[in-house]
C-alpha cells in the first residue's frame, strides 16, 4: 500500500508542477473571468464624458423633437450629450456652418448636427465630427433624428407618434422551463451551459485518458518500468498510476467548479455593478450541473484511464500509439453525434439506451440530466453499469499491463492478448 | 544459505521456452558471473530471481526466502536497458526509486546525497536527467540499484558505455559493496572483465545450465592447454597442425590451444629455428573466451 501512495505522489506532483498544468487549470477559468469582466467593463465605458454638440436645423421645428430623443446618460449619471447651442433656421446658413466647422477643428465642439431643408422629401442629415467611429453615439444620433423625422411626418397626418407606440409593439415569446424544483426563464444560456458540460467532460476524459496512456508508455520507452517492476506489483504499478492522474484531474475540476460556483453566485452581482440598469444577466448553475458532471467524470475516467493504460502497454512508440487508440478515442467523439438524440427526446428508448451504455454514459448522461433530469433510478443504474464494467476492464487491462510492460518490438495481435490474459 | 537457489526453474512464452530446468547457485558473499549468447534466457532468469516474472516450474530462493514481493526489497538492479524519468530531478527520481525500495523518503533523501557526492554528481542533483550526460545518467541509474544497500545486486552489463576512469570508479565500488557483505550478480559478455572480477560463473545457453562452477576450478579443469605467444616475424611457424588445435590470432599475440598430450617446446623450436623474435611465451589455463565460444558451439553442433 505504501508503495501505490509514492507512485500516486510522484504521478499526482509531477503533472500538477508541469507548466501546461497550471495553464489551462488556472488560465482557462482566469481568462473567461477576465474575458467576462472586460466585456462587461468595455460595454459600460462608451464615451466617458458628456459629448459637446450643437443641432443646425434648416427645416425648422425640429430641435426639440431630437433633443429628446439624446436624453441618454453617462454610467456616472451625467447626460451623455450636451447642448451647446441650437439654430432653428438660421437665416446665414453657410455662415453658421463654417463657424461649427471651427469649432469642432479647435476641439471646442464635439460635433454639430445638420438637418438639411429637404429632409422630410428624403434628403440625408449630416453630424460633423472628428471622431467618425463612435457607432455607439452614431447610432443614437440616428435614431434621434429618424424619430424625431416620424414624429414629424405623422403629426402632418394628424396622428401622435404615442400612438404608432401602441399599434407597433411587439410580443415576445417567453421559454419556461418546467422543473422539478418549478419553473425557470429559458433564455438560451442553459443550452450553452449544457454543451459547455458536454465540451469539458469530452477534453477531460480524452485529456486525462491519453495522460495515463502515455504515463505507461513514458516508462516502457526510457525503460524505467524495468526497475519499477523491480520494486512493485505490476498491478499497483497500474493503480497508482490511474489514481495520481484522476487525483490530477479532480483537482482541475475542483478549482473549475469552484469558479463557475463563484461565478454563479456573484457573477450577476458584479454584473449589476458594472453595468447599472442593463438586464440582470442570468448566471446561475444548478446545482445538479457541478456534482453531476465530477462524478461521471470519475467514472468514466476509470473506465476510459484502464483502456488507454492498457493501450500504452501494449505498443512500443508514439506512432504505434496513433493507430492503436484511435477506436477509443473515437468512442468519445461519438458522444459529439450522438447528443441532439437525446436533446430532442431525453425519454426515447434511444436515449435510455444510450445514457446506459458504460462507454456513452459519461457524457451522455450528464447531458441527459441537464436536458431533463430523468428519474433518480436511471442515473443510479447508468453509474452501476459503468463501475461495473470498469472493474471487469480493470482486470484485464492489469493484466496486459503486467505482460506488456516488458514486450518491445512487434504490437501484439488479438489472440496473443487473450493469451497474454492467461500469463502468470 | 545461499544468497540465490534456483532449482529446476522453466518459464515458457506461449511456445517458446525461455528458461528450461536451469538450476542456479550463488554463494553469499560471492562475484557471480551469469554469462551466455544473445537469447540464452539470461533476462527472463533476472526477472524470476526479482519476482517480476513468475516460474512455470520450479522454486527460487532468494536469501533464504521464496522469492516474492518481500524479497524484492533485497535485490538492487542495474538492467541492461538505461533509462529514468527524463524530466524529474536526478535527486527526485533516486529518492522515489530508493523509497519504493522500502526506505523513508527522508532516508532515502540523505543517502542519496551521499551518493551523489562520491559519484561527482552533487551539482546535477537539482538539474533534470535529461539535463545530463549518458555516462552520467548511467552514474544515476547505478546509484538507484545500491542506494537502499541492498544484500543482493544485479547488475546487468555495468560498465557499458563508461569511460575507463567511471568505470574503474564503479568497479572499486562493486568491490566496496561486496567487501561490506554483498553478493554481486554480474551478467555481461565481457569475458575479460568476469576473469578479473568473478568468482563463480553459470553459463547459459538455450535456457540450460551448460557450465557452472567457481571459475578457477573450472579453468582448472581444462589444464594449461594453451600458449600465449607475442612476437615479431611471419606467423607460419605455427603451421603445426599435429601440436596445434585452434589458434585465435590478435595481431602481434596469438593464443595458441594445444591438443592434447602435445608438447609446447615443440612449438618454441619450431619459432627459433624460423628465426621469429619472441618477447613472450606463457603457458596457461584457457581463456573463459575459449571456453564460452566451445561450450556454446558444442550445444549449436
Amino acid at each position: 500500500m505504501r508503495k501505490i501512495w509514492l507512485v500516486i505522489k510522484r504521478e499526482y506532483l509531477t503533472r500538477v508542477r508541469a507548466r501546461g498544468f497550471i495553464l489551462s487549470t488556472v488560465g482557462l477559468p482566469l481568462l473567461s473571468v477576465g474575458l467576462f469582466a472586460l466585456t462587461l467593463a468595455l460595454a459600460s465605458r462608451k464615451t466617458d464624458h458628456p459629448l459637446k454638440i450643437s443641432i443646425v436645423d434648416n427645416l425648422g421645428g425640429l430641435t426639440a423633437e431630437i433633443q429628446k430623443g439624446l436624453q441618454e446618460k453617462l454610467p456616472d449619471g451625467r447626460p451623455r450629450f450636451q447642448l451647446v447651442s441650437t439654430w432653428d433656421r438660421p437665416a446665414p446658413a453657410d455662415m453658421v456652418h463654417e463657424k461649427l466647422t471651427r469649432l469642432v477643428r479647435d476641439g471646442q465642439l464635439d460635433g454639430f448636427l445638420e438637418i438639411p431643408k429637404g429632409v422630410l422629401t428624403g434628403e440625408d442629415a449630416a453630424f460633423r465630427t472628428l471622431n467618425t467611429q463612435d457607432f455607439q453615439t452614431t447610432r443614437v444620433i440616428t435614431r434621434a433624428v429618424n424619430n424625431a423625422i416620424i414624429a414629424r411626418r405623422l403629426n402632418d397626418r394628424g396622428m401622435h407618434i404615442d400612438d404608432l407606440d401602441d399599434i407597433l409593439h411587439r410580443v415576445n415569446l417567453n421559454l419556461v422551463k418546467v422543473t422539478k424544483g418549478g419553473e425557470a426563464e429559458e433564455n438560451g444560456q442553459s443550452a450553452l451551459v449544457q454543451l459547455s458540460i458536454v465540451m469539458i467532460l469530452y477534453v477531460t476524459l480524452l485529456v486525462y485518458g491519453v495522460m495515463t496512456m502515455r504515463s505507461v508508455l513514458e516508462e516502457k520507452t526510457t525503460r524505467v518500468v524495468e526497475i519499477l517492476a523491480s520494486s512493485v506489483r505490476p498491478v499497483y504499478l497500474l493503480t497508482g498510476k490511474i489514481l495520481g492522474v484522476a487525483a490530477v484531474g479532480l483537482t482541475q475540476y475542483l478549482i473549475w467548479t469552484t469558479t463557475a460556483a463563484l461565478i454563479s453566485t456573484y457573477g450577476a452581482a458584479v454584473g449589476a455593478t458594472l453595468r447599472p440598469g442593463a438586464s440582470p444577466l442570468n448566471l446561475h448553475l444548478p446545482v445538479s450541473y457541478l456534482i453531476y458532471p465530477v462524478i461521471f467524470f470519475m467514472a468514466g475516467y476509470f473506465l476510459y484511464a484502464s483502456i488507454y493504460a492498457s493501450i500504452g502497454a501494449m505498443v512500443s512508440s508514439e506512432e504505434e500509439l496513433q493507430q492503436v487508440q484511435m477506436p477509443v478515442t473515437l468512442a468519445l467523439v461519438a458522444c459529439f453525434v450522438l447528443y441532439p438524440i437525446i436533446q430532442r427526446a431525453p425519454n426515447s428508448h434511444l436515449a435510455i439506451f444510450l445514457t446506459m451504455v458504460p462507454i456513452f454514459s459519461p457524457i451522455l448522461m450528464v447531458f441527459r440530466i441537464t436536458v431533463q433530469t430523468p428519474p433518480f433510478w436511471q442515473i443510479v443504474l447508468s453509474l452501476a453499469i459503468c463501475a461495473g464494467t470498469t472493474v471487469v476492464v480493470i482486470r484485464i487491462a492489469a493484466k496486459i499491463y503486467r505482460v506488456g510492460i516488458l514486450m518491445y518490438g512487434k504490437r501484439p495481435s488479438l489472440m496473443e492478448l487473450l493469451r497474454w490474459l492467461r500469463y502468470t | 544459505m545461499q544468497a540465490v537457489a534456483a532449482d529446476h526453474v522453466t518459464k515458457r512464452f506461449d511456445t517458446v521456452v525461455a528458461v528450461s530446468g536451469l538450476d542456479l547457485h550463488v554463494e553469499q558473499g560471492a562475484v557471480f558471473g551469469l554469462l551466455g549468447p544473445n537469447g540464452a534466457g539470461k533476462t527472463t532468469s533476472l526477472r524470476m530471481i526479482m519476482n517480476i516474472l513468475v516460474p512455470d516450474e520450479g522454486t527460487i530462493q532468494v536469501l533464504g526466502q521464496p522469492a516474492s514481493e518481500r524479497t524484492q526489497d533485497l535485490i538492487g538492479y542495474l538492467p541492461e536497458e538505461r533509462g529514468l524519468y527524463n524530466k524529474m530531478k536526478v535527486r527526485e527520481v533516486l529518492v522515489f526509486l530508493g523509497a519504493l525500495k522500502g526506505l523513508s523518503e527522508a532516508e532515502a533523501d540523505a543517502r542519496v546525497r551521499v551518493w551523489l557526492e562520491r559519484l561527482g554528481l552533487g551539482e546535477w542533483s537539482e538539474k533534470r536527467v535529461s539535463d545530463l550526460s549518458k555516462g552520467m545518467q548511467q552514474k544515476v541509474q547505478f546509484i538507484a540499484a545500491v542506494v537502499h544497500q541492498p544484500p543482493l545486486l544485479i547488475l546487468d552489463e555495468p560498465f557499458t558505455g563508461l569511460d575507463p576512469v567511471n568505470a574503474t570508479l564503479i568497479k572499486d565500488i562493486m568491490l566496496d559493496l561486496r567487501e561490506k557483505g554483498a553478493t554481486i550478480i554480474l551478467s555481461t559478455h565481457r569475458m575479460e572483465q568476469v576473469e578479473m572480477m568473478c568468482d563463480a560463473i553459470c553459463l547459459v545457453n538455450h535456457g540450460r545450465a551448460v557450465l557452472a562452477g567457481d571459475l578457477r576450478a573450472i579453468k582448472k579443469s581444462y589444464g594449461k592447454n594453451t600458449v600465449r605467444i607475442e612476437y615479431t616475424g611471419d606467423s607460419n611457424f605455427l603451421d603445426l597442425p599435429e601440436l596445434v588445435e585452434k589458434l585465435n590470432h590478435f595481431g602481434a599475440v596469438v593464443e595458441v590451444k594445444l591438443r592434447p598430450g602435445a608438447d609446447p617446446q615443440e612449438i618454441l623450436k619450431a619459432a627459433v629455428a624460423r628465426g621469429v623474435r619472441l618477447t613472450r611465451f606463457e603457458l596457461m589455463e584457457p581463456p573463459l573466451n575459449d571456453i564460452f565460444i566451445e561450450k556454446v558451439s558444442e550445444a549449436h553442433a
